[in-house]
């Protein structure tokens, strides 16, 4: 075979969106990373639902106001918003690029065989999607308020009660315990996978880098998941 | 020299075979009138060396063969220099060529270190290792030109080992008291290979190579009484083309796998040079083949080669048989006194780390004499019980660690429990294509490179010179002598691709391989090239007999009558067809195993890896017999198939002779 | 002992391809998955029928010519070893083994089990080499290299080239390929002056025929040198580089 090294390649779809595969997996890297760091952050203050209402409430009305009057009522939330909505829709675009891009140079025989190791890894799609799904639903529930997601009695403002009055029923606790297993899956790979997109080769960052992705997913989902458990158990009430 | 009168009455014998077989020729010279010292002859010549002009360059077309260390390094150089250059391999990929496999390293005469080395000492290691039946002034130019090839190569990439202090690491090989050998671990061959196939691939996206994979040389064209192209096979679609140059280089390794079982690559052959020896290329030495003593012995029809298990392990593994013959019983139930560890006892010396000739001839002597061990008796013990128990298995396994892996791999035997079984296995070939200190054959226009030449290793070769020498060969020496050849010819186009001559060399090919698919036969070539490996182990092996190479001719020639009519070639050739290809390499082996025999049969001496039995030393060593064999053997093939044998006389100036002892 | 090949074959890249049933006896577990096939080759041609192809070379593991997939598996049941090193010693008396070729959509199959691997060369030649002519180099010895980082170098640089990452890949992908060599390259202290332009073009090259890593570390599973998942970071670490360096400066 007298192989031209400069034939065309037999994966190269003639048209191509104009973002390489990098580029890509950088950008899911850090959005990612963006993300990881917001729901520790918002655990840490759901955590705070443990002190009481007043407590709780002094925080949701804090993010509010916080910074102000550098920034105008409800600033801070706005630019984090609009932060994680564009961290979202790019983290959602270049996974599907992504995920396109992989189906397309694996062929029509996929990868048969694939041992336990790599669930986390097979999954990052499934969980990706269901929690897509949750942070609608969660939204729904707990920052517009709207039924059937919500609880009858949401009211806004007063966060606590609305956390525990939906945590009070069983199927959205289960919702959001699922969720936070869906997120540990998400969040321990994710965290992995972006030290190798953002080119983590030191031998001892990468061993760092690995056990702080662990622990940050399980601080969270452990966190978050205590509080609708003791909101059942009536601890929190 | 102990000639007893049987023995002449066999030679007369022998002679007989001979004259049916081949004439006498005349003398040739390889390297021309020259009255400088065999050290100055390189720079001698590379002044005397022709040029041509950067600009005329790229009007030169140049053909290289076989992309391993020589080709790749050749091809490399000449399109870096302008040329325009195809390379071929029949590969899927520059990388794979066998130059990957060597283990051990690369020598160097650098001489940095302390341990009085030099270029003088590498010559003399090198010609005396050959047991003089190298050419003096090549060995000079390989050690002036070792220098440079170890720059290069770390230049481009190849992770040579560093000591601590951040300099090159050396170690020492077999066959040398000094520290030359560089390495990268124990995949020196592959670091070499790599680097150089990417400086080839560096050169075609230059544009100045173009590369073909997965195509075969099948013929060499020459017209006018000069090469000037090459037919191809294209391997997957079958398609066969001629390819013109102005200058073709074969740089397609040796012919260790005429054995069928050796350490080679299973697709290393010997075709291309073979079908240019048809052509008219002499072909220099053929019975000179070295044996590894550290391979792992043929344990049943279907193993596929002898792997080699690396010559380091005799560092600590200590090598016997059963002093009784045919004693059967496990080696843990044969008491030490019971024991001979044949090399401790033969060379003191040097002990179990004597030259690969030397211990694969006495591990030979045992196996003969009955003494083999393993099921098929055919091998010998290499005992690592001693060195466990001295350093304990942790530092075995640190050293020796994955070679273990690969034996119990091969095997299913633990080599910490048992001790390995081991068996001289062919490696490599010290000749090959005969050729002029300015690498070119004795088809004007057709040169070679690496282990499909012949020169600087005689009758053998020494551990670490066989990257070098084809390193050396494709960076450093033909870049300088292919130009020379060129510029002779500037002005003449290349030849059409649609020339008369070209067409019917393709149709000759064609023909060639219509005939072997035509004979519909019913054994596969994979068969025939089994049993003339058997044969050829017995009556061309570590030691040879008249007796034995008689019988071996005969013996070759009925299976070439078999062959040529019991064949089945199963399956067409029009698409990729490894059967085909197969059948066409036997046919090849087929004649060159005879060539071997009728050099080995007519080389009445016994010099380096070549053991002629009837030529040894009271105690069993080699007996040169320098006053009527001080030559190479070049062999040139007559249409009919018969051979004459020129020579070319070799003398040694800055290398007394002297007989090699490791007592 | 017996065993049965499921083998796939097709006997050219354009033509359809289907798998077909061939019974082995006579085999022991010393055997080497390969030499099983010469054997089934052997009985194969014997009864005038074609022969399985596929690639295979020097049969020490090092050359990198075959690869055959095993029961999905690239290259065998036995992690980072080989084809040629994968013995029948792996399976059970009676067992039915499926053989496939190596699976990607850059690796068209050439016929039964052996594919085209021509892509991981496109990438070597995009930039995978050292620009220095013959001859130019400056003495070795003139330059340090510490240890620790040659023999780093020199893990990186222990590719054989077999291409199984790929075919291990879900995805395709030849992350593993491609970072082993950028950082092989960028650690040795002579071939950095053109890491940039190296590492912006190979990357490059990768992408247009093979999918995007999602570090399922199914590649350093069966990669037969053992190069380490770090070499996937070392894609994105160098091409990261390369766009820190910017397109007009050197190295």
């Amino acid at each position: 075979m007298t192989v031209s090294l400069e034939k065309a390649a037999p994966t190269t779809p003639k048209r191509r969106f104009p973002l390489s595969t990098f580029a890509a997996k950088v950008v899911m890297a850090v959005t990612g990373i963006v993300f990881a760091a917001f729901v520790f952050v918002h655990m840490v203050g759901n955590l705070k639902v443990f002190f009481g209402a007043d407590h709780f409430n002094e925080y949701a009305a804090w993010l509010r106001d916080a910074f102000t009057p550098l920034l105008p009522h409800e600033g801070l939330l706005w630019i984090l918003r609009a932060v994680l909505l564009a961290a979202l829709v790019a983290h959602v675009g270049c996974a599907i690029l992504v995920a396109i891009r992989g189906r397309r140079a694996r062929g029509p025989h996929r990868r048969r065989a694939l041992p336990l190791r790599t669930f986390g890894t097979r999954t990052m799609l499934v969980t990706g999607i269901v929690l897509f799904l949750f942070l609608v639903f969660h939204l729904l529930d707990l920052t517009i308020g709207a039924p059937p997601a919500a609880t009858d009695v949401f009211e806004h403002g007063d966060a606590y009660a609305n956390l525990v009055a939906s945590f009070r029923r069983p199927w959205a606790a289960a919702v959001y315990i699922a969720a936070m297993l869906a997120l540990v899956l998400h969040l321990v790979h994710g965290l992995w996978l972006s030290a190798h997109d953002l080119g983590v080769t030191g031998k001892r960052v990468r061993a760092v880098w690995k056990v702080l992705g662990f622990a940050v997913a399980l601080v969270v989902a452990v966190g978050n998941t205590s509080i609708p458990l003791f909101i059942l158990l009536g601890v929190v009430r | 020299m102990t000639f007893d009168v049987a023995s002449q009455r066999s030679r007369a014998d022998e002679e007989k075979v001979l004259d049916a077989l081949r004439s006498i020729g005349g003398d040739i010279s390889g390297i021309g009138p020259s009255d400088v010292p065999p050290a100055q002859v390189w720079d001698e010549r590379k002044l005397a060396y022709r040029l041509v002009s950067p600009l005329n360059r790229r009007t030169f077309t140049v053909i290289v063969v076989g992309t391993g260390l020589a080709g790749a390094g050749c091809a490399a150089a000449l399109g870096e220099l302008g040329y325009d250059v195809s390379a071929f391999t029949f590969h899927d990929a520059p990388r794979r060529a066998h130059s990957v496999a060597a283990q051990g390293g690369i020598n160097a005469a650098r001489g940095r270190k302390i341990d009085n080395d030099s270029l003088a000492r590498f010559v003399k290691d090198t010609v005396k290792g050959g047991d003089f039946r190298g050419r003096e002034a090549d060995a000079w130019r390989l050690g002036e030109e070792s220098v440079r090839v170890i720059d290069h190569l770390d230049a481009l990439g190849a992770p040579f080992a560093r000591e601590y202090g951040g300099q090159l690491a050396t170690r020492s090989f077999g066959g040398v008291q000094v520290s030359r050998t560089y390495y990268t671990r124990g995949q020196t061959g592959q670091q070499l290979q790599v680097a150089s196939s990417q400086a080839l691939l560096r050169q075609v996206a230059a544009g100045r190579v173009t590369l073909h994979t997965r195509s075969e040389m099948l013929d060499l064209i020459v017209v006018d009484g000069r090469a000037q192209g090459i037919v191809v096979r294209d391997l997957v679609t079958g398609a066969i083309t001629a390819h013109t140059a102005h200058a073709v280089v074969l740089a397609t390794g040796g012919y260790g796998n005429v054995f069928f079982k050796s350490t080679l690559a299973k697709n290393s052959n010997a075709t291309a040079a073979f079908r240019a020896h048809r052509r008219g290329a002499y072909f220099a030495n053929p019975a000179f083949i070295q044996f590894h003593p550290t391979a792992l012995p043929m344990s049943g029809p279907w193993q596929s080669k002898t792997i080699l298990m690396s010559e380091s392990l005799r560092n600590d593994g200590r090598i016997w048989v059963p002093v009784r013959a045919g004693d059967t019983r496990p080696p843990d139930q044969i008491p030490q006194d019971e024991r001979d560890y044949y090399l401790e006892r033969r060379y003191p010396a040097y002990g179990n780390l004597a030259p690969r000739d030397v211990a694969s001839r006495a591990a030979r002597t045992e196996i003969v004499a009955g003494r083999g061990v393993g099921p098929l008796r055919n091998s010998v013990y290499l005992d690592f019980h001693d060195a466990v128990a001295r350093l304990g298995a942790k530092t075995i396994a640190e050293r020796y660690g994955n070679l273990f892996e690969m034996y119990e791999d091969a095997t299913g035997e633990n080599p910490y429990e048992v001790p390995m079984r081991i068996a001289p296995g062919a490696h490599f070939a010290m000749g090959g294509l005969w050729s002029d200190y300015d690498m070119m054959t004795s088809i004007p226009g057709l040169f070679v490179g690496g282990e499909a030449g012949w020169g600087y290793h005689g009758a053998n070769r020494l551990g670490a010179n066989s990257l070098l020498s084809a390193c050396v060969d494709g960076w450093f020496t033909l870049p300088y002598s292919v130009p020379d050849y060129l510029a002779g010819l500037l002005g003449s186009p290349r030849l059409a691709a649609d020339d008369a001559a070209a067409l019917a060399a393709v149709d000759e090919v064609r023909t060639t391989i219509q005939a072997l698919v035509d004979i519909g036969g019913t054994q596969g070539p994979d068969r025939f090239h089994r049993r003339l490996g058997e044969l050829l182990y017995d009556v061309c092996g570590v030691s040879r007999s008249g007796q034995q190479l008689t019988a071996g001719i005969r013996g070759i020639q009925e299976l070439r009558r078999e062959f040529t009519a019991d064949l089945r070639v199963q399956g067409d050739g029009e698409s990729l067809n490894q059967e085909l290809e197969r059948a066409g390499r036997v046919a090849d082996y087929l004649d060159l195993a005879e060539l071997m025999c009728i050099d080995a049969l007519d080389r009445d001496e016994s010099c380096g890896a070549h053991f002629r039995v009837e030529h040894q030393t009271p105690d069993g060593e080699a007996s040169r017999d320098d006053e009527h064999w001080m030559f190479a053997s070049a062999w040139e093939r007559t249409p009919a198939g018969g051979y004459v044998r020129h020579q070319e006389p070799l003398s040694y100036v800055s290398v007394p002779l002297a007989t090699r002892s490791y007592k | 002992m017996k065993l049965t090949l499921r083998i796939w074959r097709q006997a050219s890249t354009d033509s359809e391809g289907a798998f077909a049933d061939y019974e082995l006896d006579e085999v022991t577990p010393e055997f080497s998955l390969l030499e099983a096939l010469d054997k089934l080759n052997d009985d194969l041609v014997a009864r005038g029928r074609d022969p399985i192809v596929f690639d295979s070379d020097c049969r020490e593991g090092i050359c990198g010519s075959c690869g055959i997939a095993v029961d999905g598996v690239p290259h065998g049941p036995k992690p980072n070893t080989p084809s040629c090193r994968q013995h029948l010693r792996s399976f059970q008396d009676g067992q039915t083994v499926v053989l496939e070729p190596f699976r990607a959509r850059s690796y068209p199959v050439v016929r039964d089990l052996a594919v085209d691997r021509s892509g991981l060369d496109r990438i070597i030649t995009a930039g995978g080499f050292v620009s220095v002519d013959a001859g130019t180099a400056a003495d070795a010895d003139a330059h340090q290299f510490a240890h620790q980082r040659a023999e780093w170098a020199l893990d990186m640089a222990a590719c054989i080239g077999c291409g199984a990452c790929v075919a291990a890949c879900p995805n395709a992908s030849v992350s593993l390929f491609t970072g082993a060599k950028l950082l092989h390259l960028a650690t040795v202290p002579t071939t950095g002056q053109e890491r940039a332009r190296r590492a912006a073009d190979m990357v490059e090259a990768s992408e247009k025929e093979f999918g995007p890593c999602s570090v399922y570390g199914e590649c350093v599973a069966v990669c037969p040198a053992g190069i380490p998942l770090t070499a996937i970071a070392g894609v994105n670490r160098e091409r990261l580089r390369s766009v820190r360096r910017g397109r007009n400066r050197d190295d």
